[in-house]
């Protein structure tokens, strides 16, 4: 990964899913009163308001909802990696649906589309902190990116 | 649906801006105030008749209102905003401003944004707390890469392309030639359009909106004071100024290409007693020239998935059923937040028309050469980003 790139700032609700991101699971709140998945991370569900929860790992499947591909870096730490694609992923088995910000590796560029089935990589981003991003699920093996 | 009870009771009586740069060469405070005082005068009132400031931004570029009560000398202030929701926020600052002079707080409130936001352009490294930590780690620095996804979901909904944007760009940048405040005026080609460099797709440069070293100021008064005032008032009719997008903004509505505009028109419509069809003239929040058309659908103003086409069919334009963005916007006029938008609506909705078009003052011959006046509007819609605030604006009868 290129070096000075941003590093996800967890706080106090969020730290559960980015510890997750670093043991390589993509982690959600699942509510115990009602079992809406709850993301962004909070203390209450926004449908029932219960502070209680359990991080359930989800199985890190999805599909794109919609992208845009960078061509251009605005901040250089990401010079080196355009074009690149930040997708909006809607994960599997998450209800009402969590909608996941991150980047989507394809081999070719032209292969990102709305609807393209995807599947959670982890990158590491040092200093053991790691984040999802997305590969398409046909691509083969996970490999470390 | 029950109407608001400060509907048609405010008006806004002034409207002033400065020249609008790339290096402006002066502080933000001094283009402030430059602006205020022409808004002030415009209306035909004086610095210490104003007694409430209200400002936003999005990074804190800009002066506070404390600043700007010292630099016009005010002898009261009641009220005081400054709110850091940005661009979707224009709207809600002119509306904040017509409840407060209806609540009785204030007499008179001047709305302000002031930016260099070209020369001394500020992105704050990291960004904020919170919501940051779902976009810097990913390369999300630019607001393109934030919004782009609405209208990459409506080109796999609809098949909009990239030329359909380009008729937004096209279109605007034809308004511009007509504004002498105006940054871009020269003609632009579709084709030409078509080779600008992509940036973010679904958006090339020429999509982007510009940055701008400029200030704006509207003052708004109460519609009976307005009466006495310098220019017919143009009244507040209808305004909303809340969001019901998803917490991390990546959804506006029930589907990806829709924005929060779809679940606010018919509340904005609705409380006025108006339709869609009685809208005169829209100016359109377009940071990039493909949220004119989600802003176009989202108000009801072309049925979903046709804004392109009503753009190709000319329906846009100053002669067209539903003008859009008059000026230029933020896509060729100025990077002014918004406010550039609502005093463009001002414009056109008083009985003298646009005052810097080729046009000789108060005489309108509908020439496309020279005149962007639009024919005789009664009412007109403006939004701020994602039609996250919105106002209807009518000329007074």
């Amino acid at each position: 990964m290129s070096s000075g790139r941003p590093r996800p700032r967890a706080d106090r609700d969020t730290k559960p899913f980015w510890d997750g991101c670093a043991a390589r699971e993509l982690r959600v709140q699942r509510c115990a009163q009602c079992s809406a998945t709850r993301f962004p991370p909070g203390e209450f569900c926004p449908v029932c308001h219960s502070p209680q929860a359990r991080w359930v790992t989800l199985p890190g499947t999805g599909t794109v909802q919609s992208f845009v591909v960078v061509h251009r870096a605005f901040d250089p730490a990401f010079g080196a990696d355009v074009p690149y694609v930040v997708g909006l992923v809607r994960l599997d088995a998450t209800r009402p649906p969590v909608v996941l910000p991150g980047n989507v590796r394809c081999a070719d560029a032209g292969e990102i589309r709305v609807g393209l089935p995807v599947i959670a990589d982890f990158e590491d981003l040092g200093e053991g902190v790691a984040m999802a991003a997305f590969r398409p699920v046909d691509a083969g093996g996970a490999g470390e990116r | 649906m029950a109407r608001p009870a400060f509907q048609d009771r405010s008006a806004i009586t002034g409207i002033g801006w400065t020249e609008f740069s790339r290096d402006s060469g002066r502080t933000v405070l001094a283009l402030a105030t430059e602006a205020s005082l022409r808004a002030i005068d415009d209306a035909g009132l004086r610095a210490d008749d104003i007694d409430g400031l209200v400002t936003y931004f999005h990074n804190a570029d800009t002066a506070p209102p404390r600043a700007l009560v010292h630099a016009l000398g005010l002898r009261e202030c009641h009220f005081q905003l400054f709110n850091a929701l940005g661009g979707g926020w224009a709207c809600a600052a002119v509306g904040t401003a017509a409840m407060a002079v209806h609540a009785g707080v204030c007499r008179n409130v001047l709305i302000y944004r002031a930016m260099n936001g070209q020369s001394e352009h500020y992105a704050p490294p990291g960004g904020p707390p919170g919501e940051d930590q779902w976009r810097a780690p990913f390369g999300v620095s630019h607001a393109a890469a934030r919004f782009g996804p609405f209208v990459t979901a409506h080109m796999a909904r609809f098949g909009t392309t990239s030329a359909d944007l380009g008729l937004v760009t096209v279109t605007q940048r034809a308004h511009a030639a007509l504004n002498a405040k105006a940054m871009l005026t020269s003609p632009l080609t579709l084709e030409e359009h078509q080779r600008s460099p992509w940036l973010i797709w679904p958006f090339r440069r020429a999509d982007f909106c510009l940055r701008s070293d400029a200030a704006v100021a509207i003052v708004v008064s109460s519609a009976g004071r307005a009466r006495d005032l310098r220019h017919a008032p143009v009244l507040v009719t209808g305004f909303l100024g809340g969001t019901m997008s998803t917490a991390l903004g990546t959804q506006g509505a029930q589907h990806p290409w829709q924005l929060n505009a779809h679940l606010a028109a018919p509340h904005l419509y609705g409380r006025a007693g108006v339709r869609p069809e009685d809208v005169d003239f829209a100016e359109l929040y377009d940071p990039f020239s493909g949220m004119v058309l989600l802003h176009l659908e989202g108000f009801g103003l072309a049925a979903e998935g046709q804004a392109a086409a009503a753009f190709a069919a000319g329906r846009t334009r100053l002669d067209g059923d539903i003008p859009v963005n008059t000026h230029g916007g933020l896509l060729s006029e100025a990077y002014t937040h918004g406010l550039g938008h609502v005093i463009e609506a001002v414009q056109q909705l008083r009985p003298g028309g646009v005052t810097d078009d080729g046009c000789d003052s108060g005489e309108h011959d509908y020439d496309r050469a020279h005149c962007r006046q639009v024919r005789e509007p009664k009412l007109g819609l403006v939004c701020g980003e994602c039609g996250d605030s919105s106002l209807l604006l009518r000329a007074a009868a």
